[in-house]
């Protein structure tokens, strides 16, 4: 009996303290390298402004609502209300003159989505959308 | 049963509630498909879409701006570029019709109809106006709307993405006019 109760205020210690507050996570979590090599896609175009199009018409496909979009940092931000609130950031950047770099960034409530395959899951759509933009299809 | 024997019972199920608290309460839930397109996209997609045609990009930009003031929204940003425009607007909610009738309603006369309304509801409208890539005198215009209802105490009630065909045709309704007028003007 007694034993329970250890065990049972050992269990109570932990679940409090797994969720307690924890100071502000500014720097997030996860090794910076393995993330960016997660959430980045690289094409073999120079042309910016149709990547964005592709970018903002696979975020639309994907029930998103484009908060902001800015042509000259390359860079467009989505919501999506369904079920979870998702937000995603996009980043369009040329690399060496030669190739256009794509990186995405999730988060699903105050979580941030760290996994490869759902990261994988948009740049199968985005290839798709890349692919009709650059063959001028609408 | 005896005392102790139902104090144990109770611990053990105590023990039980809390291990499956520990387990689930502070897991990240990242649902397998969120970034999947659905079946539907092609029917959403062609919902949300008209091809429009206009004399010049500024044209339809400034008929499009025109239409979402006509609709009593706040146009937040523009990103002429990429033909982005943003828009939001907040209205009363009646929480007894929280579904089509009530956006209609609330997107073309704005929140003062519903004078029994209880919550807030937070209309947030996108814009993308786009030249045809295939034809020259054609935009592609994509308009999404999604919408937050808060009750009284702040809370949100409603998180959704609107979808009926309905609210888009007649948005669309509304900036063909639009468009008319802004060609005519000139």
């Amino acid at each position: 009996m007694s034993r329970l109760i250890q065990l049972l205020a050992l269990l109570a210690a932990l679940v409090l303290a797994g969720c307690a507050t924890s100071p502000a996570n500014v720097a997030g979590s996860g090794t910076q390298l393995e993330m960016r090599q997660i959430q980045t896609r690289q094409y073999d175009t120079l042309d910016k402004s149709m990547t964005l199009r592709s970018v903002i018409a696979t975020l639309q496909d994907l029930g998103f609502t484009i908060d902001q979009a800015d042509a000259d940092l390359g860079t467009v931000t989505a919501t999506r209300l369904h079920e979870y609130t998702m937000r995603m950031t996009v980043t369009v950047v040329e690399r060496d003159g030669q190739r256009i770099s794509v990186r995405a960034n999730a988060r699903i409530d105050e979580d941030p989505v760290t996994d490869a395959a759902t990261y994988q899951d948009f740049f199968v759509v985005l290839d798709k959308a890349m692919f009709l933009t650059l063959h001028k299809v609408d | 049963m005896s005392g102790a024997s139902w104090g144990r019972h109770g611990l053990k199920e105590c023990l039980s509630l809390l291990i499956v608290v520990m387990l689930g309460g502070c897991a990240a839930k990242i649902p397998e498909s969120a970034l999947r397109l659905p079946e539907s996209t092609l029917d959403v997609r062609s919902i949300q879409t008209r091809m429009l045609e206009a004399p010049s990009e500024t044209d339809i930009l400034a008929a499009t701006i025109a239409v979402l003031q006509d609709m009593e929204f706040n146009i937040e940003r523009i990103e002429k570029p990429l033909g982005v425009i943003t828009a939001s607007k907040v209205t009363d909610a009646d929480s007894a019709s929280e579904k089509f009738g009530l956006i209609l309603l609330d997107l073309f006369f704005g929140g003062n109809n519903y004078s029994t309304a209880q919550d807030d509801q937070h209309i947030t409208l996108t814009m993308v106006v786009l030249p045809s890539l295939s034809r020259s005198g054609e935009y592609r215009v994509r308009i999404t709307i999604q919408r937050v209802i808060y009750d009284k105490m702040d809370r949100i009630k409603v998180l959704e993405r609107i979808d009926d065909a309905e609210t888009y045709q007649r948005v669309f309704d509304n900036l063909r006019r639009s468009l008319f007028i802004q060609v005519g003007e000139k």
